[in-house]
C-alpha cells in the first residue's frame, strides 16, 4: 500500500481520533457517482481518501488487508450494480474475493464493520454521499485499530 | 584444505539432519572437502568444555568456515547457542522451515505463553494439574523466533524437510564462491499436472479424499488437485521441491503431488514478506472454490510461517463503546 495515501492528509495522524477510510471506486460507476456526489455539492465526511481503480474487480484482498493492517480504519469498496459491469463480470468476481475478505477480518482480529462493499452507480451521487456517511460512522463508533496503536 | 563446518539444532524434530544424509552418493564426494568440527546430533561436544570446567554463562563452539542452524528458537538456550553460532561462524545458513520461518512448533504463536503453558500442564483433560516446571530448565521465550529474528543468516534453505539436491547444491555453491540463489517461482511453475483453467467450483474436498488419477499414467494426464477440488497452496509456495535433478525419463515432480497429495506450503512464501494466507483466500476466492471451508483457516495456510508475526495471538474482542 502507498503509505502517501495513508499520511497524505494533516488529520491521518495517530493521535486524531479522525479516521481514515480508503474507497476503492470504479472508474466506470462508483467514481463518476463520487464526482457526481461532488458536483451536486452534497454533504459526506471527509475522511475519505478515493483510489479510481479500473473495475473493482481488479481489487485484490491483499490490498484491503494491508491497507487495514499499515494504518487505515476503514475500507470501502464500490463497483457497478451487478449485471452493470463495463467489463461483464468484473463485480462478480468482487463480490466473491468481499467474501474471502471478510472472513481474513476475523483472522486479522479486525472488526466486520471495516470494510464494506457497496454497488454505485454513476447516478447515484446521493446514495454515495450516504454510503460514505454511514461508513465514516460506523469506522468512529469502533474502538482504534490494533494495528494503529500497536 | 577443508571447509570447517558447524552445525546445530534448536527447537526441531531432526528430519533436516536426515535431509543432510539423504544427500546420498554425492556426499561422500563432498565429504573430503568438509570437516564437521561441531555437530551435536553426530557427536558429543560440550559447550562449557568437556568436563564442564569452564564458565558456564559462555557457549563455546570452535571457530568455524560455515554454520548450519536448523530449527527455531524457543527457549533462552537456543538464543544464546544461535548467538554464540554467529559469532563462530563466517557464513551462517539456515537449515529447514523452522530456522527459516517457525516451522510447525510456530503454530503454538496463536497462544500466548501463559494460554499454552495452562493448557499443556493444567488444562487437558489427560494431564495431570502441575506446576509449569522452571527448575533447572531455560525458560522459554514468548514467542517462536525464526533464526533470522535473532542473529543475521547469510543464507536460507527452507523445506520440511528441506530438499537434499538444494542442501547439496547450497554446500557447493560455498565450496566454489558461487552464489546461492533459489528461484521466486511458485510451486505451480514446476508442476507437470494437467490445468484446464476451468474453475473447478463449489465445495473444498477434504486433504485424505482420494483424487482421480490413473496409476502410472504421465503426470500430463492427472489433473490439478486445485482444480479436482482440494487446497493446495502450490500457488503461494516456493518452488523447489522437486529438486534439481530427476532420474532420466523421470518428470519432476513437486513432492506431495508426487504421492497425490496437495502442497502444504513447507517451502514458504514465492516471495519473502508476503503472506500466503492473504494470497491463498484470494487464489480460492478467484478461482471460485468456498474459501468458507478452509479448516482452522489460519493455522492451515500460514501452517510453517508461524515465526515473523505472522501468527499470534487475536486482540480480545473490544467492547464497542457505546453512545
Amino acid at each position: 500500500m502507498n503509505e502517501t495515501v495513508l499520511t497524505q492528509e494533516p488529520h491521518a495522524d495517530i493521535l486524531n481520533p479522525e479516521p481514515v477510510v480508503l474507497a476503492f471506486c470504479c472508474n466506470w460507476c462508483s467514481y463518476t457517482g463520487a464526482d457526481l456526489a461532488g458536483t451536486s455539492r452534497l454533504q459526506y465526511p471527509p475522511d475519505a481518501r478515493i483510489i479510481r481503480v479500473m473495475c473493482s474487480g481488479m481489487v485484490h484482498p491483499n490490498l484491503v488487508i494491508d491497507a487495514l493492517t499499515k494504518g487505515a480504519d476503514g475500507v470501502l469498496v464500490c463497483g457497478c450494480h451487478l449485471g452493470d459491469c463495463h467489463y461483464q463480470d468484473g463485480n462478480y468476481r468482487t463480490e466473491k474475493r468481499a467474501e474471502a475478505i471478510k472472513l481474513m477480518l476475523e483472522d486479522f482480529g479486525l472488526e466486520p464493520e471495516r470494510f464494506r462493499l457497496e454497488w454505485v452507480s454513476a447516478s447515484e451521487g446521493p446514495r454515495f454521499a450516504q454510503v460514505m456517511t454511514e461508513m465514516v460512522e460506523a469506522v468512529k463508533r469502533l474502538p482504534p485499530s490494533s494495528y494503529k496503536t500497536g | 584444505m577443508a571447509v570447517k563446518v558447524a552445525e546445530e539444532w534448536l527447537n526441531i524434530c531432526g528430519g533436516c539432519e536426515v535431509s543432510i544424509l539423504d544427500i546420498g552418493e554425492p556426499l561422500l564426494d563432498l565429504l573430503p572437502n568438509l570437516e564437521f568440527v561441531h555437530i551435536p546430533v553426530l557427536m558429543d561436544h560440550k559447550y562449557h568444555g568437556q568436563t564442564g570446567e569452564k564458565d558456564p554463562q559462555v557457549i563455546e563452539i570452535p571457530q568455524a568456515d560455515v554454520g548450519i542452524i536448523s530449527g527455531g528458537i524457543r527457549n533462552e538456550k537456543e538464543k544464546h547457542v544461535a548467538e554464540a553460532m554467529r559469532k563462530s561462524c563466517k557464513t551462517l545458513i539456515s537449515l529447514g522451515s523452522c530456522a527459516c520461518f517457525g516451522g510447525i512448533p510456530a503454530l503454538a504463536n496463536m497462544w500466548t505463553l501463559e494460554e499454552l503453558q495452562e493448557k499443556v500442564f493444567r488444562g487437558s483433560k489427560t494431564t495431570e494439574k502441575a506446576e509449569t516446571p522452571k527448575k533447572d530448565l531455560p525458560p522459554l521465550l514468548e514467542k517462536v523466533l525464526a533464526v533470522d529474528e535473532v542473529v543475521k543468516v547469510d543464507l536460507s534453505i527452507p523445506g520440511c524437510p528441506p530438499s537434499p539436491d538444494w542442501i547439496k547444491e547450497a554446500l557447493l555453491c560455498l565450496l566454489s564462491g558461487k552464489p546461492f540463489v533459489m528461484p521466486d517461482k511458485s510451486v505451480c511453475d514446476e508442476c507437470p499436472t494437467k490445468r484446464e483453467k476451468k474453475a473447478s467450483g463449489g465445495s473444498l474436498k477434504r486433504p485424505l479424499d482420494t483424487p482421480q488419477f490413473k496409476q502410472n499414467a504421465p503426470w500430463e494426464e492427472t489433473r490439478c488437485l486445485m482444480e479436482q477440488g482440494y487446497l493446495c497452496m502450490g500457488p503461494v509456495t516456493k518452488a523447489g521441491c522437486s529438486g534439481l535433478t530427476s532420474e532420466p525419463g523421470e518428470a519432476r515432480v513437486p513432492r506431495c503431488i508426487k504421492g497425490y497429495m496437495a502442497c502444504r506450503g513447507c517451502f514458504g512464501p514465492v516471495k519473502k514478506g508476503s503472506n500466503p494466507l492473504v494470497d491463498m483466500m484470494g487464489a480460492l476466492s478467484s478461482i471460485g472454490l468456498n474459501p468458507n471451508q478452509v479448516a482452522d483457516r489460519r493455522a492451515t495456510l500460514n501452517r510453517y510461517m508461524g515465526a515473523h508475526g505472522m501468527l499470534k495471538p487475536l486482540p480480545a474482542k473490544p467492547v464497542p463503546v457505546k453512545k
